[in-house]
């Protein structure tokens, strides 16, 4: 049995950080859970608490059918990967993986056994007499996986484990997790920063910012319905189109645009569109002017970058402020269509927006109101 | 070889951080470590103590046994020192020797280490190993031939034979030359493109930025050249040119049964160095850190 | 020749600023060395001029029992003074690898007697450990440990004078170990230390399988330097004993003193520091060899 909880986990450090508040998440036995947010959300500390590096200040973990809260990392039945792999350089790839069985008595045979099994499975056999500092940077992530793997732990942790790889590297090595859970079926805890791995990898992803869970649920649900402006901003590459507007009466007016929609309460409002819900305009769509600044044709699909009458909206989800070099009171918009449209910088067209794929988020709550 | 450790960051850990610094973790306010670590800096400071304490005392208390602690603070004991030997004219000349020395050393270690680190010259890499290998050489070797040279030169009994073979030391030359190799070369460009001179670009830049690496080589060559004491040994033998440590035995053999006397002076001869070391100690710690690293 | 370039040919200057320090440290260092080797060839009284006896001072070795001594005393007592020095210090290194209250203090106190010179710390243990009024006897004796009629006599005493200075040598060297020592136990990666935890390991295999393998280079270096400074002892010897009682506490760079500076007998005493030269270097070669297979090195 091998589901992690939290409950009501609170997270202090001295100076009044609080790096965790309130957080309750079960994680079934089995289930590969993603913990993403931006940099400073918490997610690696509750990482660290189910791994027992970190105690919580209030609340309670479980692992298995135990609360694990005062029980030292030794004895919890986890193994973790981080994001340096930590391998002891001194030893070769054999005692490495080794090393934790070693440590609980197991016997030299069983060890062999199971070290060279997770080997074999991991592509590992050529490089177990040498050393970490003589291995790439995608083997040496491999021995920090197999080392957690060899111990059979009843909860496996990794923290942004393919950050120190290169893009293509990671693309496969993304796969080869995929493939080991499938197989192993461990329960796996996954902290990254980046939301297209969380996306690719996860059964269940938890969106975290500053402590807080934000959202729970399979990748596509975040997708199609991110429950609060963050979320939005922060799934989904390119990130949704926000433009700032005002409901009444069942109609939206946001920039140029103008929409009916029912049952969304008057006030202030932000409304969203995703990239790929933008089309061309065609009859009985509600429109918006959009002028073309840049386009990007990517191959299998082009990305056009340019503006629209309105203002945006800051979900909080934004890695960086980019200062957008745009006239004042423009909101920033990108569309996605298939290739063979043309269009250049300066172009103006007409945007159509399918009314099903609008998103619309309480400007003072930032929840989702439809 | 090298110690294998990167000295720069430890360095400052060391000495651990101020409490408005960094809060650490966890401060307990009394940790069972505590009860090793008191015992054992006492341990440490005993000698010290003791001889601190035996500094004020007088005569009959230190004839006592079981050793008795100072009834009363007989400073008298350090005006004695000054008055019975020649302390005063011994301290100055270590002073002046030490001063000499490092102010020496800085100066000409900067310009040596500089012209290694930056400047192409005929022959720089035969003699920059040169210099490397005395650093190899045990003081001994070089001891015998040395005093005859100072004796040829005629600086034999004087401050001269003190200061003049230590005006330049390898260790500096080496420690500045790896600095300054640290530092990046499109600063001194720069200044050179401004019409700067190599003298200036040295003086104006480069030395600037060697702060602490300059503040580790005084305060090193500080300790070795006032605790030095065979060399002196060697060339002094006239009681007006011995530095402290010289004279320190010079008054051991005078005043052998006068211990309280004996330990004022010895106070006052580790006195200097300590304040120094109070002071500086980041850079007692850098120096000796850096000693792991080199070569 | 690019005029901004900062690293180019310029013998006039190179030679301008580094000639100073050259000069001193060829008069005073290069020549030295040489003459230094050629006077182990030569009688020399250091007043007459010498005369050149060609192997003769280092054929006398073998038949000099006083060289034979000072010899074994060097290997004695740096084979108690290195493992002493180095045992001790890791320990207190790892006491004071702590963040408590007050432990820049101990630290301090830890380092002080580094700063104090050979022969300050010398007139301290002189009188910490006299036989008539010390307080080393005082407390030895509340133990059961001597008399005052018979006290222990630490310098006195032909069997434990070497060991004495052992002690006093121990004491103003541990600071400067430990400095080194901390510095790399600062270096030991905190996940490395965590993911052994993770892994199973206790306190004791986390120093033993983490902690102590990563100290493998500055124990090395400690080691070479260690030994180095140990068989050139001196100023402890001088001041503390003469070499004495009798000979028991004879090492060579003190024999190689009293010959030159005592007896005028300057070319044997060249030799004799040729040889320690060598024995130097043999064991430093030895021990880096060693060194190497045993010790990792993080790349």
């Amino acid at each position: 049995m091998g589901d992690v909880v939290f409950n009501s986990v609170r997270k202090e450090f001295t100076g009044q950080t609080v790096a965790l508040d309130d957080l309750t998440l079960q994680i079934p036995d089995g289930e590969f859970m993603i913990l993403v947010g931006p940099s400073g959300c918490g997610k690696t500390t509750a990482l660290r608490c189910v791994a027992g590096l970190e105690k919580p200040t209030r609340g309670t973990i479980r692992v298995g059918d135990r609360v694990v809260n005062d029980v030292s990392p030794r004895d919890r039945d986890i193994a973790m990967v981080f994001q340096s792999y930590a391998l002891y350089p001194h030893m070769t790839v054999y005692k490495n993986l080794a090393f934790g069985l070693k440590q609980r008595h197991v016997d030299k045979a069983e060890i062999d056994r199971r070290v060279r099994a997770i080997s074999t499975m991991l592509g590992l056999d050529a490089l177990l007499e040498r050393r970490p500092a003589q291995l790439s940077g995608g083997q040496r992530q491999r021995v920090a996986m197999g080392r957690a793997l060899v111990r059979e732990p009843a909860a496996f942790l990794l923290d942004e484990p393919l950050s120190n790889l290169d893009a293509k590297l990671r693309v496969q090595m993304r796969a080869e997790l995929k493939r080991l859970h499938t197989r192993l079926a461990i329960t796996t805890i996954y902290v990254t920063h980046d939301q297209v791995e969380a996306m690719t990898l996860g059964d269940r992803i938890a969106v975290m910012s500053n402590g807080r869970l934000q959202q729970l649920g399979p990748p596509q649900q975040l997708y199609d319905e991110p429950v609060n402006l963050f979320v939005a901003g922060f799934i989904g590459s390119p990130p949704m189109n926000l433009v700032r507007g005002h409901a009444e009466g069942g109609r939206v007016r946001a920039g140029d645009l103008s929409v009916e929609l029912a049952r969304v309460p008057n006030g202030d409002v932000a409304l969203g569109m995703r990239p790929e819900a933008l089309v061309l305009a065609s009859d009985g769509l509600p429109t918006f002017e959009l002028l073309v600044d840049v386009v990007e044709p990517l191959g299998d699909e082009v990305l056009v970058h340019g503006s629209t009458a309105g203002t945006t909206v800051e979900t909080g989800a934004e890695e960086e402020e980019v200062p957008m070099l745009l006239e004042d009171a423009r909101a920033p918009i990108t569309a996605r269509f298939e290739p063979g449209v043309r269009f250049r910088a300066g172009d103006r067209f007409l945007v159509g927006v399918k009314p099903d794929a609008l998103h619309a988020f309480d400007l003072r709550t930032g929840e989702r109101v439809r | 070889m090298s110690a294998g450790i990167d000295v720069r960051e430890p360095v400052e850990q060391i000495l651990a951080p101020l409490p408005d610094e960094e809060p650490p973790r966890r401060r307990f306010l009394f940790s069972g470590w505590h009860l090793m670590l008191l015992p054992l800096a006492l341990v440490m400071l005993a000698p010290m103590v003791w001889m601190l304490l035996t500094s004020v005392q007088t005569l009959a208390e230190t004839e006592h046994f079981p050793p008795v602690l100072p009834s009363g603070v007989r400073w008298q004991n350090y005006t004695d020192v000054l008055q019975l030997s020649q302390f005063p004219r011994w301290f100055l000349n270590s002073m002046i020797v030490t001063v000499v020395v490092v102010l020496s050393n800085l100066l000409l270690c900067s310009l040596a280490g500089y012209a290694f680190a930056r400047i192409r010259f005929f022959g720089r890499d035969v003699v920059f190993i040169l210099v490397l290998a005395t650093m190899m050489i045990p003081f001994q070797v070089v001891l015998i031939p040395t005093f005859l040279i100072v004796r040829r030169i005629g600086l034999i009994d004087t401050l001269g034979a003190l200061i003049v073979p230590n005006l330049a030391g390898a260790f500096g030359i080496f420690l500045l030359r790896q600095f300054f190799k640290t530092l990046p070369v499109e600063l001194e460009e720069a200044a050179r493109i401004d019409g700067a001179s190599r003298l200036g670009i040295l003086f104006k830049i480069v030395l600037p930025l060697s702060g602490p690496v300059l503040a580790t080589l005084a305060v090193v060559t500080f300790l070795w050249t006032w605790n030095d004491f065979l060399w002196p040994l060697v060339t002094i033998s006239s009681s007006n040119n011995m530095t402290v440590q010289l004279g320190l035995l010079t008054f051991q053999g005078a005043h052998k049964t006068n211990t309280n006397l004996l330990m004022a002076a010895n106070v006052m001869s580790i006195a200097p160095v300590l304040v120094l070391f109070f002071v500086l100690q980041r850079y007692f710690i850098r120096g000796i850190a850096t000693t792991g690293l080199k070569g | 020749m690019n005029a901004r370039r900062i690293v180019q040919s310029d013998h006039l200057a190179g030679w301008a600023f580094a000639l100073p320090a050259i000069v001193l440290v060829v008069v005073f260092g290069i020549v030295p060395i040489a003459w230094s080797a050629l006077m182990s060839f030569q009688r020399n009284n250091l007043l007459a001029p010498p005369e050149w006896i060609g192997l003769d001072n280092y054929r006398a070795f073998m038949n000099d029992p006083l060289f034979k001594t000072s010899m074994v005393h060097a290997g004695v007592y740096t084979v108690l003074f290195v493992p002493a020095s180095i045992a001790g210090s890791l320990f207190v290194a790892i006491a004071l690898n702590r963040r408590i209250h007050g432990i820049r203090l101990y630290r301090t106190a830890i380092f002080v007697p580094v700063v104090v010179s050979s022969i300050a710390t010398a007139i301290m243990f002189l009188w910490l450990l006299d036989a008539n009024f010390g307080l080393a006897n005082w407390v030895l004796q509340k133990f059961g440990i001597g008399s005052p009629a018979h006290p222990v006599g630490f310098f006195s005493s032909s069997d434990g004078a070497l060991y004495s200075i052992v002690l006093v040598t121990v004491w103003g060297w541990i600071g400067f170990n430990v400095i080194i020592y901390l510095a790399a136990l600062q270096g030991v990666p905190t996940e490395l230390l965590e993911a052994a935890t993770i892994d199973g390991a206790g306190h004791w295999s986390l120093f033993r399988n983490v902690t102590l393998p990563l100290l493998g280079p500055a124990t090395l270096f400690l080691v070479v330097f260690s030994s180095i400074n140990a068989i050139q002892l001196f100023d402890e010897v001088f001041f503390l004993t003469k070499g004495g009682p009798g000979t028991s506490t004879y090492v060579p760079v003190y024999y190689l003193y009293t010959l030159a500076f005592q007896q005028g007998i300057a070319g044997y005493a060249a030799a004799i520091a040729y040889v320690l030269l060598a024995v130097i270097l043999v064991l430093t070669v030895i021990q880096l060899g060693v060194g190497k297979r045993m010790v990792y090195y993080a790349s």
